[in-house]
Parts: C-alpha cells; structure tokens; sequence
C-alpha cells in the first residue's frame, strides 16, 4: 500500500463511498446469517453490585448538569474527596481520604486504562485529570478505596478512571464557548468522522481563567486529543489515542522571595495503541502500548547578597514512561469469570535541579495481575485477586483483595472484604537531591533523600451496602471503611554534618529534608450516597462522608474534614429548561498548600435552555459557582469567589 | 403443531456435516432417478426447490420432506434441487412447487402459475416484491410461510420481558411505510410508544440511532441490510449498551452477538409448517390464502447481557408465556 492510500484509509477518507449504495431488500439472509460477537466478556463490566469494591459512577448527563469546568471539580461531587481549582501545586487536585500535601499521589487516575499519573516531583493525579476537555467524557468511574489489587501501588487509596466518548458517538462537529467571570474564557472544539469499520475524533480545547483572589492567575490549560478506532476485520479492534496537554499558570506571591510571581509550565504528551482481539463469546485478548511524556518548567530568580549576584532557583525536569500489557478475560462458565495478564513498565525522571545529575532516574515495574469472580451459589459473588509488582527500586510486593458481594434481597446488596496494598516511596521520595550553589559555594541542600524509605502499605478493610429501590425512586451506597495505613511516608528535616552548606537556620544547624516512614495510623470513616427521584423531573443526590484520622502528626489529623456533605438537586423544567444546584458544606480541613485548616460553604446553580439550529442541537447554560461568601481554598490566602458563566454549547 | 423448546443454539443453528452429507448422498440419488425413463413417468409429488445450497436451506427442506414422509408421502414423490439446477434442466411438472428463499422463489413465481407454489423461508417484504413483479396474486394456489416474526408476537415478548419499558426505539429504513403503519398500530394496541427515525438511502444510521436511544426504553430491530448488517452491529450494540438501552433482535445470531433477546424460528420450523400446507394441498384443500407467519418458534436470551443490564431473564420462562399468550383466545 502506498504512504498516501494508507493515510486516506487511516483517516477514513473515501468512507462515504461505502454508504452510497443502493437500498439493498431485506431477504431471508438478514434473519439467517451470522453475526460477530460484540458484547464479548470483556465489554460486560462488572455490575456495580458485584465489583470488588465502592464505584462512584458520574455520566455525561451528570457532568454536564454539575457545570463543572474539568475533573477535579467536578469531583467534588464523589463522597471521601477534596478538591481544590488551585494551581500552586502544579494542577487543580482532588483526593480522597486525605489530602496530605500539595500533591495528590496516593490515587491513581487512568485515561481510557492508561496511567495518567504523573511521575514527576512527588507523583500526582493532578495534570493527569486534565488530560481531556470535559466535553470529551462519556463518564467518570471512581473506585473508592484501595484498588492496588487490579491497578497496582498507585491505586493505593482509590482509582479514578476517566472514559472518553467513542468516536461514532461524537461525529460531525461540536463546539463549545465559555465565557464569564474571573477570566473564564473556555473553548472546544472536536471533529469527527468515519464509519462502520473505522471512526476518529479530533478534538482540541482550551481552558482559561484568572484563577483564585489572591494568586498570580492566568492559568491555560490547552490540549489536542486524536482518537482512532478501527475494526480491520470482525472480531479484532485497533485504537489509537495520541494527545498534548500544555499547563501554563502563574504562581507566586508578591514580595515573596521563596515564591515570588512567576510563570510555570506543564506540558505531556501521550500515545496509545490498544489491540483488542475476540476469542469468542467467553473471551477476549487485550494487548496495549502506552508511551508517555512530560516536561516541566518551573524557576525564577533568587537575588542573594555580594559576592553572589544571585541563583536561579529552578524545579524543572522531565519524565517518561512506557507501559506494555497483556490482559485475558475469560468466561469459563456461567458462574466464574476470571481476568489475568501482565504488565511492563518502565518509568524516568530527569532533572539535574532535583537529582543533581543528569543521569536518568529510572524504575522499571513488573506487574502479574489476576481477578476471579465466583457466583457459589445464586446471589452470592466472590471476587478474589492480585497483583504481584516487582520495582527496581523498591523490590516485590503482593497486593491481594477478597470481596464478598450477597444479593441479600431483591435489589439490596451487602458487600464485605479486604484488601492490602503497599505505594513505595515516588522518585522524588527516594531520590531527592535538591541543593543550590553560586561561585562554587555550596550554599544550601534544601532536600537530601538517604534512600531509607520504605514503600508505605494499607490494609482497607470494609462493609458496602448498596440498595435499589426503583418504586420509591431510591438508590443508596454505603461505604464503612478502616483504612490501616502502614509506614505513612512523610517529609521530615535532619541535621547535615557541620559546614556542609552555608546557609543555616535560626538555631545555627545545617538542617535538610528527607522522606522517611512516620507512624502507622487508621483512616476510620462511613460515607453514603444517596440518589432519590422525588417527582417527575427531579433528582437528589446526596452525599455525606464522616472521616475520622487516627494521625497524631499535626498535619495529617485533619488531612480530610470529619464531615463533608454535598447535595445536587437536578430538576427538569418545561422547554427542556435543566436547573441544578449543588451544595457543598466541608467542616474544617488542613489546606493541601498550608498548615492551616479552613472550612468550605460552596452553592453552585446552573440553569440551562436547550437549543435548535435545523438539525443541529446545542444548549446555553448559565453557571454561578459559589453564591455565598468566598472560601480559602489550598492557601490561607487563596480565595475561591463568586464566579459566573455562561457556556454555548453547538452539538452535531 | 409439535411443541417449541427452548433448544441450545448450538443444536439449532450448525451447519452439521452429515447433514451435508446426507444432502448430497440426496442429489445423487435425485440425479439417477431422473435419469431412468420410468422415473420421468411416474408422477412427481413435491418439487422443492431451495435457493442455494447452504445449511439454513438445507434445514428447512430437510423437516420439510421429513414432515411429508411422516405423513406418509414416499420419498421418490419429492424431488430436491437447488435454484441453479432447476434453471439448468427443468423436470416434469410436479402437483406442487415449494420455493425455499426469495431466490428460489422469484424463479419459481415467474413460470408455470398452472402449478400451486408454496414460497417459504422468505421474509414479507420478499414475498410482497414477488407479488408485485410477477402480477400473482396470494391464491388457494400461491402462498407462502415467512420466516420473520409478526410484529404483535415480538411487542408481546417485549411486554413479557420488559415490563416496565414504554418507548420502544425504531430505526426505520426506506421503503418501510406499510411496516412502520402495521407496527405503529400493534404498538399501540398493546400500550407501547414508538420513538422512531428514518433513515434514507445510503443515510448513516448513526445520528438517527442516537437520537431513538436517547429516548427510547429498548431498541426493537426491525431487519433491513442497510442498518443492521456485520460491520454495522458493532456499533449499535455498543452505543445501546453504553445508553443501556436494551436491544432487541430479530435472530439468534444477534442475540449472540449482544442484543438481549430475540424471537425467531428456525428453518427446520419453517420447513415443517410448509409441509403441514402442502399436505393439505396434496389431500385437496388449497392454500391459505393468507400467507402464513410462523407458528413455532423459540425466544432466546442472552443471559450475560441481560444480566449486565440488570434484567432477570429467563428464555425458557419467556418462551412458554408467549407460547399460552398466542394459545389464548
């Protein structure tokens, strides 16, 4: 095939040649003739009573209702999370059951099942929740609880797996406009084409605003995302997902010299091939490549006194990864189904600022994962798995979870069971070397890792209940939970050995920071959801979680608020007019960015008219977020005010 | 009429090799008989004519003949040949022409109208179109046995199986306005509202799909080669999944494909309800005027579907309600 046949049919060029054919009757050979299997075992997920754990479920027609510009707002709407639209750290955050620093590292966030977790610094989910316009979402699964037994060390407390729309669900052209308050100033665009045997979707966004009273502002997130999905012959399916995402924020303080204003940047690229072969009505093979990359930028100049003209205080590197997986899911009857494969991983970081080399910073991961699910008798299901990681770093570890799921009535499930996982310590944990010298004068080393850390572990425990009652409109999940963390990793300061550096503090020592494994202590907590469809056109949703900390470190005792609370009330008005309204009441927490605790009252309203241009759809919604009083968000300083604005959205 | 089961599809639908077999151990025996002079003389009972050599024909003309001999026809009275080898070499007139499939059935309308002729395995639109073409009007000599559903047993089994749905999806595709009048007036008949989308020649059904979807409590197919067809199932079935909107089939193939569940009858069923109206023929009585739908047939489920979609599903259970529905008066 020559470059330019291949690339017309790679785009699906000349596809409408396909359709334009006359009508052809219908004969007795519709009726007779064989079909290929399409919802093969591997496309039937789990039902949510009979997943190994806690699932939080946000669709489009959720998200779209929230008004939430990316994920990690919208996952304030998930029980057990804190978010924060801050970018000091590096993105917006959310986390769930803590939020122990500045960075979000003990979940995992997955993109279309590959990893978007970023391995730079101290591991965070952050810029991997903005890899995709909102837009671009067909829904948001949360596991709530440690998944480290199907996702591996990263999944220590939780998963959160964003799944984007297929391509023949997003045809034609759509676009949106946001504009409003504080900056805001959004805009999509994607493009798609294609037919039966090969679909695609270009899709490229932007999101803008001034960010919160208080910072330095002007955060742009801009991203291009291609999706191909191509079906060469029936029974084999192809897809191919590459993509760029470029954070560009403004963080920093006026006249403050550790942190002065100063521009950061953010930017990762990604490549993705999935090949999905089916072996028939009871199995199906997956094979997957995922190359990732990620650089950042983050320095700005530190004036120091004669004889030093002063150093440039710089956080920027660059990190990689290549992930390559092999997974098999299987029916071997009615009643077990099992899943198990493999994967490669092999991860680098390189910054000389944080490293003091050059060399690469690499860690390879050897994954063995398994899961069986077991209907021993009817109504009852037995999930039992495992994953067995082998890290350069850190050696091998063995991340089981046993999950018992009984139908103990027409719809109402009780779910009880336990798992253990470990997180080693991230590269920046094991490995810092972060020092600053002028004229060859070693003036300080602000962080020196002695390697001592040892990968943390949890053992999650829990009691689910998930209950469906359609007649009265009522659906409820309920999650008990005693998450016993092990070997907590926290940052703490020791003393060099004299002379060492020329800076010292206040009482004379030559004081640097490492990463070492601080106490044990237990997350201990019950959180709910509660969905109620009260009248026709209405829904509630609530959700309450109670965390208790067993922490005695000051920083952690209030990582999570013992009480948040939020409610949704969506109702649908006549013109197909949507109104919501979210209310968010979190008792007080300590910020992710400061020592300092602080509560949140946020109430969202949206109201949206649906739209008509000929055959196209659309809709113009109107969001304030925040009605009430601002609220301190990741810093004392930092305020979340009142915002408003409005979205035009034109639909295919 | 012998009673439905619910049979593995395994057993329903292969293509069995001594079936195969059996069938051209037939043609050859078929083949010397034609050849003697003394065999021409006699006269010919049956002439099936099956539109190509397949398992499916195979099926159906295999429980027809058998049907017929149970009934005490002899087995030399019938004759078997495929389309290919009728038009190659036309044998004596017979006392009655069964066509098996639309193929078979055009040749055969458009001969000798002196004969009766019984069309069988074909859908109504193939039948309707011969009717059309050839001027023949359905007669006490012209009838035929659909191997399509009517629409009033498929609408029961969704009320059956899914009792709470009320919108029923419909991708109609061009040249289905006396179908879509037929199924609207059924739907309603029975409480059900249709949410329907045209899709015009050589249209892409996408856009049209997901609107029905976004309305719509379950997706009936209803057959026609430019929506439902291999490479289009995929993403059908994909897209009702994801709005978790059940489909609904018209095979068995479908429902192993993915959709949750379909009523069907197999040709060995079609192939006995033939011989039950060429024995009538044979003994004197004529052909129903009316075409026939079949009256056995089978309900399959695809049980890990249903399951996903959280519905309890039971083919068995399905199949023996629908069965006492249609017996009821």
């Amino acid at each position: 095939m020559s470059r330019q046949i291949y690339l017309a049919f790679l785009l699906g060029w000349g596809a409408q040649a396909t359709l334009a054919q006359d009508a052809v009757p219908v004969t007795e050979k519709d009726f007779l003739n064989d079909m290929p299997v399409v919802l093969s075992v591997s496309r039937l997920p789990q039902r949510l009573d009979e997943t190994p754990g806690a699932v939080t479920v946000l669709d489009r027609n959720m998200i779209r209702l929230s008004g939430a510009r990316d994920v990690a707002d919208l996952l304030l709407l998930v029980p057990g999370f804190q978010t924060s639209s801050s970018f000091e750290g590096d993105a917006p955050q959310a986390s769930y059951h803590g939020g122990f620093s500045a960075y979000s590292g003990r979940i995992q966030v997955l993109v279309d099942g590959r990893s978007a977790y970023s391995p730079f610094l101290f591991g965070s989910v952050a810029p991997g929740l903005q890899t995709v316009a909102i837009a671009d979402i067909e829904r948001v699964e949360v596991l709530r609880g440690s998944n480290s037994a199907s996702y591996g060390a990263r999944a220590f407390l939780g998963v959160i797996n964003i799944v984007t729309r297929d391509p023949v669900d997003t045809l034609g052209l759509r676009t949106s406009v946001t504009a409003g308050q504080n900056g805001v100033r959004d805009i999509h665009a994607s493009f798609g084409w294609g037919h039966d045997s090969a679909s695609y979707r270009l899709s490229a966004d932007r999101r803008g605003d001034d960010g919160l009273k208080g910072s330095n502002g002007h955060n742009r997130i801009s991203r291009v995302n291609l999706r191909a999905d191509l079906r060469p012959l029936a029974g084999d399916e192809l897809q191919l997902r590459a993509g760029g995402l470029v954070i560009d924020s403004g963080v920093g303080f006026a006249g403050n010299v550790d942190q002065p204003l100063h521009d950061r940047s953010f930017d990762s690229s990604y490549l993705q091939i999935d090949w999905k072969r089916n072996l028939g009505a009871d199995a199906d093979l997956a094979l997957s490549y995922a190359h990732t990359t990620e650089n950042f930028r983050d320095n700005f100049f530190f004036a120091l006194p004669a004889p030093f003209n002063g150093i440039t205080i710089d956080f920027g590197g660059r990190a990689s990864g290549d992930t390559l997986s092999l997974q098999h899911t299987l029916r071997k009857n009615p009643d077990v189904r099992l899943v198990w494969g493999a994967e490669l991983r092999a991860e680098e970081v390189v910054s000389r600022p944080l490293y003091n080399t050059d060399a690469p910073q690499r860690t390879q991961f050897t994954r063995l994962f398994g899961n069986v699910e077991w209907h021993p008798v009817r109504d009852v299901v037995f999930n039992a798995g495992g994953l067995l990681e082998h890290s350069s770093k850190s050696g091998d570890s063995f991340a089981p979870r046993v999950m018992v799921n009984w139908h103990m009535a027409e719809g109402q499930t009780l779910r009880v069971g336990a798992s253990k996982a470990y997180r080693p310590p991230s590269t920046f944990e094991s490995s810092s070397d972060l020092r600053y010298e002028a004229n060859g004068v070693l003036l300080q080393i602000s962080s020196l890792s002695r390697g001592n850390a040892q990968p943390e572990s949890v053992v999650a425990r829990e009691i689910g209940y998930l209950g469906e009652f359609p007649r009265q409109g009522l659906s409820m999940d309920v999650r008990l939970f005693h998450e016993q963390i092990g070997g907590f990793i926290r940052r703490t300061s020791y003393l060099l050995p004299p002379g060492t550096q020329l800076f010292r503090n206040s009482a004379g020592g030559s004081q640097t920071l490492d990463y070492v494994n601080a106490e044990d202590f237990a997350i201990r907590g019950l959180e709910y959801q509660l969905k109620w469809r009260p009248w026709v056109g209405a829904q509630l949703v609530l959700n309450q979680a109670w965390i208790n900390f067993g922490s005695s470190d000051v920083g952690a005792t209030l990582a999570a608020p013992r009480l948040a609370s939020t409610l949704m009330w969506t109702q649908k008005l006549p013109r197909g007019i949507d109104l919501s309204l979210i209310h968010h009441d979190r008792g007080p927490a300590t910020l992710q960015g400061a020592n300092v605790q602080a509560t949140v009252l946020r109430t969202d309203v949206r109201l949206a008219l649906p739209l008509r241009f000929g055959s196209r759809r659309g809709e113009v919604a109107m969001v304030v977020q925040n009605l009430g009083a601002p609220y301190q968000d990741f810093k004392s300083n930092l305020l979340f005010e009142r915002r408003a604005f409005v979205t035009l959205r034109i639909d295919n | 009429m012998p009673l439905v089961t619910a049979t593995p599809a395994a057993q329903r639908w292969s293509p069995v090799n001594w079936r195969s077999l059996r069938f051209r151990a037939w043609l050859c025996a078929i083949g010397l008989l034609a050849a003697l002079p003394w065999a021409q003389a006699a006269e010919l009972a049956v002439l099936v004519v099956i539109s190509e050599r397949s398992a499916s024909y195979v099926e159906a003309a295999d429980a027809l003949t058998a049907e017929l001999e149970r009934g005490g026809l002899p087995r030399a009275d019938i004759v078997l040949m495929t389309s290919g080898e009728y038009s190659a070499a036309p044998v004596a007139m017979p006392r009655l022409l069964v066509a098996v499939g639309t193929g078979a059935a055009n040749l055969l309308a458009a001969k000798d109208s002196r004969v009766p002729l019984i069309a069988t395995l074909l859908p109504p639109s193939s039948f309707e179109q011969i009717v059309q073409a050839t001027g023949r009007k359905p007669s006490t000599g012209f009838s035929a046995v659909y191997l399509s559903q009517p629409f009033s047993r498929q609408l029961d089994l969704v009320r059956l199986a899914l009792p709470d749905a009320r919108r029923v999806g419909v991708l109609w595709g061009p040249d289905s306005q006396v179908q879509a009048t037929a199924l609207q007036s059924i739907a309603q008949g029975r409480g059900l509202q249709l949410v329907t989308a045209q899709i015009g020649p050589g249209e892409a059904a996408y856009p049209a799909l997901q609107r029905v979807l976004e309305d719509a409590d379950l997706l009936l197919a209803v057959a026609n080669p430019q929506i439902y067809n291999s490479s289009s199932i995929q993403n059908i079935l994909l897209s009702s999944y994801r709005s978790r909107v059940p489909f609904v089939g018209f095979s068995p193939s479908y429902v192993q494909a993915g959709a949750v569940f379909a009523v069907y009858s197999t040709p060995a069923m079609v192939g006995r309800q033939t011989a039950v109206m060429a024995r009538n023929l044979l003994q004197g009585r004529g052909l129903p005027a009316m075409p026939q739908f079949p009256q056995e047939f089978s309900v399959s489920v695809n049980e890990q579907v249903a399951r996903s979609l959280g519905l309890k599903l039971d083919a068995a259970v399905l199949n023996e309600r629908l069965r006492q529905m249609e017996r009821a008066p």
